[in-house]
């Protein structure tokens, strides 16, 4: 019998042109609490899809319980006893939560379900998590937190002995993560091994017996918990202290151009007032689901607020269309390059002019010549790392997308940039030169909004931070008064 | 007091009730204008009409369930029919149940190549249908050699739509049958929920181990055979068997099904819901001339009622999409 | 603040002389020559002058083929176009029939088409949840359902009163006058889609209908504007298939939608969205054409002639898929 209860060698993962794992390295103690944690990109969730089963790699072994295994499919995983709970749950949002719980597995008898014998079941399993809600509520009506109660409530069922959970505190609140907390010491302590991603060191401190760290699809190492502080992992996970990365430059801070003012939507955001300068960085965090990303697509036109005020350069503005946005000067660089920022086949110049064609043109008609060559000057300016400038989006890793995304904006008379997670998934040589090009466009005299959750990024380059909290500005800080400590403190729900 | 509430809210909450409830308003209504409405022959009389309609309705909503569309099980029905009038006609083959077996099996074989082309030929399922519905309506001309089979070419088959079992019509157990089974299979039995899973995330059903693919073609090949049947069941039904039979009726199919609460994004829909939608689509048909309109403009009102129900969907899903906002803790 | 590491990226276009001959189009005309060749081998009175009389019936088709790949390329469809040339067709025989002077009948027709395109437009665009799908199957029953109401119990109608319509069915020498329709309309919808803003935005939405409209680009007035335009293209069709038939009756049209989509995808439109040139869907349309002026001539079963459509679009999409599947799993057999 080995030590571990599950271990994997030399996993390699190859996709299309990039290696998302390359020779990692992981073992799993029985009834351990294991964090696994890394920049994003750095292959944590390929990982996970390797373990469970849903990727296949190219070379490396996987012992379970000192057997070496080989699964073919998410199912051989589930029948092992592996069951992974995803950052997004993948439930089935019209069926039932006992349906969803029991789903692949449900109580059959004679061909035929047992409604009564699943629900029972079901009802026991939630009462064990302390749940809410009834196993006959429909899935899609429960709130994020719930389903992912539903989808440990499933791991339950299955018997599982590894359960994965893939950033389970990112879109919860503060009392909402304490309850996942409880839950996982509950399952800690019936003897079920635990791996978890997340991003929050909080969450690795309070439930993690070690942790491994994996940087730019690599395996960096494993430490115990006891005795590791933030700057170790921080150096472990960044690969260079960060003071290095993030070339702030001094810049002299202009007039006021955007100025927000009492914004509120909904069910989003309520009485959200702010401004930038130009010149400034100003940055913009919370947690997850604090509404940041909704308050810029409101200003940006993509989303309509019921009331409010936008002024750029002391003048109120009316902006429904995000067309408007950027006629007026505002742009936003959306948090999702591939879904939102670029048409992934086509060319890296056709990209970079799309928001500005109609400027060229004449007539009407696209002038593919002029096109072409402020494609060329704009994606060299943001030093891109292609051949020519039709080759195509995808074929770009994520930093070079995003440098293509951010070529767009300079396409154009601008005041605002608004960036919204431009770092994500980036690998770290690219941040540092996204943060160049940045640090470049506020001396140039935007004022540059930046939203980010990673504390760091938002530490290193602002001069001025708004934190939000459940839709509601809770405070501003200078760059000199900021820490880490106090976004977190305004970042996170009061406790009452 | 809150049991009473939320007996209510489930009430009006579901949409099979808020279907029957709309079902009852229709009769009531009707009956007031003709009272012969209510009456037991006048009821099986519409029913046997709806038959063929309402038994592919079923097959409809397990296409529309994992987010399809089939447009040519007219055509298919048009096809099997035309076979089994002309093997009639010719005497190639005259008893009834295997000219029963025989529109199946062909409707299975249509169905299923159907679903192989979307499922594993990846052609949108519109696109592949709407090829498939020329096709096999043009087979059921060129077989047919432009000719109809008539009532007396017909003889014993006929009588299978004329025949009573317990003073009721062969086709209409047929019917009832079909539905029973369906009812039990989508609901009880795990296939049934797989069909759900799939439509109502795809991507997830493909993790938990679900062969997405392989029901695609089993939801298509399903509809397939039922047209096949259908087709069987109205060369008996109108005692005829012509090549453009039932032509554009998908129209009405789709339409039952729509009504009846499926999505047309998949993963929601019931049997049940099938079931009123047809009924409310057939009553409807029958209310028109009794409410002064004639029943040239059945298709018309057919649309509009399709058009409004989709309406209809979108903005009570906006307007409780507001309201669960509002609901949002600030 | 340039290429700190001084890279320069080519922004020269390469010159592919043979890569347009081994293209989609490049490889129609050899199908449209090839086509050509077995027509006039199957039928002795294939001929250009045969040919080009019995061409304008077909060619109203490739009038709705245009706006139909602009609809395909934004990754929609639209099955309602068969019952909007019904309905229009049905209106302007009426209207002729009525003693309207012949430019008030033309109107008439070309008002009725962009209206019911307009009608779809603005559902699909004030319920942009709603697949186009089916909203064009509730229209097209609806239009077709006005249309029956209209021809009444008879169910069809004929023209009194044919001046107009022999007018516009005029030729110039053998060459009739929708013959030149069509190529200026082709080539203003192909130079359009390719050449100008409007057209790069159609590819966009297609593409990346999100991505688009973070880029500023109007998604919703574009796709108002291609389906109204798709409404006036099938009153144009629907004009000349009177000239063609005096009348209109209940099916009229029937089938127009399957041989729009089947002629642009045969073209090399993708049904996925974002796909594809104007060229291609052009020559396919002649190809079609031929097929059936061919198919006709020797009196084929008009229903077959369905079937061999309905099979040509599901093959023309299916074959390439396949094909595409089977270059993915040979390329991954290859990494390993």
């Amino acid at each position: 019998m080995s030590d571990y209860i599950l271990e994997l060698k030399g996993i390699t993962k190859i996709f299309p042109g990039v290696k998302a794992l390359d020779n990692v390295h992981f073992q799993l103690k029985p009834g351990e609490v294991h964090a696994l944690m890394g920049e994003n990109g750095a292959g944590k969730s390929t990982f996970i899809k390797v373990i469970t089963g849903v990727h296949k790699a190219e070379e490396g072994e996987m012992f379970l319980e000192g057997k070496k295994v080989d699964f073919k499919g998410p199912r051989d995983a589930q029948a092992a006893g592996i069951a992974a709970v995803y950052q997004h749950p993948t439930s089935y949002p019209d069926l039932t939560v006992a349906e969803n719980i029991f789903m692949g597995h449900e109580v059959i008898k004679s061909g035929m379900i047992q409604w009564r014998e699943m629900n029972k079941r079901a009802a026991e399993l939630l009462a064990q998590l302390d749940a809410e809600f009834k196993p006959t509520d429909e899935m899609g009506a429960l709130s994020v937190a719930h389903q992912q109660m539903v989808e440990i409530a499933k791991a339950l069922s299955m018997n599982a002995k590894i359960i994965i959970l893939d950033e389970p505190t990112a879109a919860l609140t503060k009392n909402e993560s304490e309850k996942l907390y409880k839950i996982v010491d509950k399952l800690k302590e019936e003897g079920v091994s635990i791996i978890f991603i997340s991003h929050r060191f909080e969450d690795m401190y309070r439930l993690a017996d070690r942790v491994t760290v994996f940087r730019d699809s690599q395996y960096i190492g494993t430490y115990d918990v006891d005795g590791i502080t933030n700057a170790d992992l921080i150096k472990a996970m960044v690969g260079r202290e960060i003071s290095d990365l993030f070339p702030k430059p001094d810049v002299q801070i202009g007039a006021e151009v955007l100025r927000v003012e009492d914004l509120s939507r909904t069910g989003f955001y309520k009485n959200v007032s702010f401004n930038v300068h130009a010149g400034e960085i100003v940055g913009l965090t919370g947690l997850v689901g604090a509404g940041r990303t909704e308050v810029v697509e409101s200003v940006c036109g993509i989303t309509k607020p019921d009331s409010g005020k936008v002024y750029l350069e002391g003048k109120q503005v009316h902006i429904k269309k995000p067309v408007d946005a950027m006629r007026k000067g505002i742009i936003l660089l959306p948090e999702d390059r591939q879904k939102e920022g670029l048409i992934l086949s086509w060319g890296l110049g056709q990209n970079v002019t799309l928001p500005t064609m109609g400027k060229y043109a004449k007539a009407g008609f696209n002038d593919n010549k002029k096109e072409r060559d402020i494609a060329k000057k704009l994606l060299e300016e943001v030093d891109t790392k292609a051949v020519t400038i039709f080759d195509p989006a995808s074929s770009l890793s994520g930093g070079n997308q995003q440098k293509v995304v951010v070529a767009k904006a300079l396409g154009q008379e601008m005041k605002v940039v608004i960036m919204d997670e431009p770092t994500k998934g980036v690998d770290v040589g690219a941040k540092a030169e996204i943060y160049q090009i940045m640090g470049d466009l506020a001396k140039q005299g935007y004022g540059i909004i930046l939203i980010s959750s990673e504390m760091p990024e938002i530490l290193g380059m602002s001069d001025r931070i708004v934190v939000m909290c459940n839709g509601k500005v809770t405070g501003e800080l200078n760059r000199e008064e900021a820490s880490q400590e106090g976004i977190l403190e305004l970042a996170m729900e009061k406790s009452k | 007091m809150k049991e009473n509430k939320s007996i209510l809210k489930k009430i009006t909450g579901s949409r099979e009730a808020s279907l029957l409830i709309v079902l009852i308003i229709l009769c009531i209504a009707i009956t007031a204008k003709s009272p012969s409405f209510m009456t037991f022959k006048s009821i099986t009389d519409m029913l046997k009409n709806n038959v063929v309609i309402m038994i592919m309705a079923l097959g409809m909503l397990g296409v529309l369930l994992v987010g399809g569309i089939d447009i040519s099980v007219a055509s298919v029905l048009g096809f099997t029919g035309m076979i089994v009038g002309m093997l009639m006609k010719y005497e190639v083959v005259t008893s009834t149940p295997l000219l029963f077996v025989i529109a199946v099996a062909i409707g299975l074989v249509c169905g299923c190549v159907t679903g192989l082309v979307i499922a594993y030929g990846k052609v949108l399922p519109i696109i592949a249908t709407m090829g498939f519905m020329y096709i096999y309506r043009g087979l059921a001309y060129v077989i047919s050699n432009s000719e109809w089979a008539s009532a007396e070419n017909l003889g014993t088959f006929k009588d299978f739509a004329l025949g009573k079992v317990l003073g009721l019509n062969n086709v209409i157990w047929v019917m009832i049958i079909i539905y029973v089974i369906f009812f039990i299979v989508m609901k009880w039995t795990k296939i049934g929920r797989k069909v759900y899973a799939v439509g109502s995330n795809r991507e997830a059903a493909a993790i938990s181990g679900i062969s997405t693919k392989r029901i695609d073609v089993l939801v298509y090949t399903v509809m397939g055979t039922l047209s096949g049947l259908c087709g069987a069941l109205a060369v008996s039904i109108y005692a005829s068997a012509q090549p453009n039979m039932l032509y554009a009726k998908e129209m009405d199919v789709i339409a039952a099904c729509v009504i009846g609460g499926v999505s047309m994004q998949g993963g929601r829909g019931s049997v049940v819901g099938a079931f009123l939608g047809s009924l409310i689509l057939a009553i409807i048909a029958k209310a028109l001339p009794l409410v002064g309109i004639e029943s040239i403009a059945q298709n018309t009102v057919k649309g509009i009622i399709i058009m409004a129900v989709i309406i209809l969907n979108v903005l009570a899903q906006r307007a409780m999409d507001r309201s669960n906002l509002k609901g949002r803790e600030m | 603040m340039a290429g700190k590491s001084g890279r320069s990226i080519s922004n020269v276009p390469e010159k592919a002389i043979r890569k347009n001959i081994l293209s989609w189009e490049g490889m129609l005309v050899v199908v449209f020559i090839l086509m050509v060749i077995f027509c006039r081998s199957i039928s002795p009175n294939f001929h250009l002058e045969n040919v080009l009389r019995e061409m304008p019936k077909y060619l109203a088709e490739a009038f709705i083929m245009l706006p139909m790949a602009y609809v395909l390329i934004l990754g929609e469809i639209d099955i309602s176009v068969g019952a909007t040339v019904c309905l229009s067709a049905t209106m302007t025989c009426m209207a002729c029939n009525k003693e309207l002077p012949f430019i008030a009948v033309v109107l008439v027709c070309l008002l009725v088409g962009t209206a019911c395109g307009l009608i779809n437009g603005l559902v699909l665009t004030n319920f942009t949840e709603l697949p186009p799908m089916i909203v064009t199957l509730a229209t097209q029953i609806i239009f077709r359902g006005i249309a029956e109401i209209s021809l009444g119990s008879g169910g069809s109608v004929s023209l009194t009163n044919t001046d107009g319509f022999r007018m516009i069915a005029g030729k110039v020498g053998i060459i009739p006058y929708i013959f030149f329709l069509v190529v200026i309309l082709a080539v203003i919808f192909a130079v359009v889609l390719a050449k100008t803003t409007f057209g790069r935005s159609v590819y966009a939405i297609g593409s990346n209908r999100l991505a688009a409209y973070y880029a500023g680009i109007p998604v919703q007035r574009i796709r108002l504007i291609i389906y109204t335009a798709l409404g006036f293209m099938s009153g144009l069709a629907a004009l000349f298939l009177t000239s063609v038939l005096y009348g209109a009756n209940t099916t009229t049209g029937n089938g127009f939608e399957m041989d729009a989509i089947a002629m642009a995808v045969f073209g090399g439109i993708s049904t996925a969205g974002g796909k594809g040139r104007l060229a291609g869907g052009i020559i396919s349309a002649f190809v079609i054409i031929m097929l059936r002026i061919g198919l006709g001539q020797i009196n084929m079963n008009p229903q077959l002639i369905l079937v061999i459509l309905g099979a040509l679009l599901i093959l023309a999409v299916l074959l390439p898929n396949i094909a595409g599947e089977l270059k993915v799993k040979k390329k991954a057999a290859n990494t390993k």
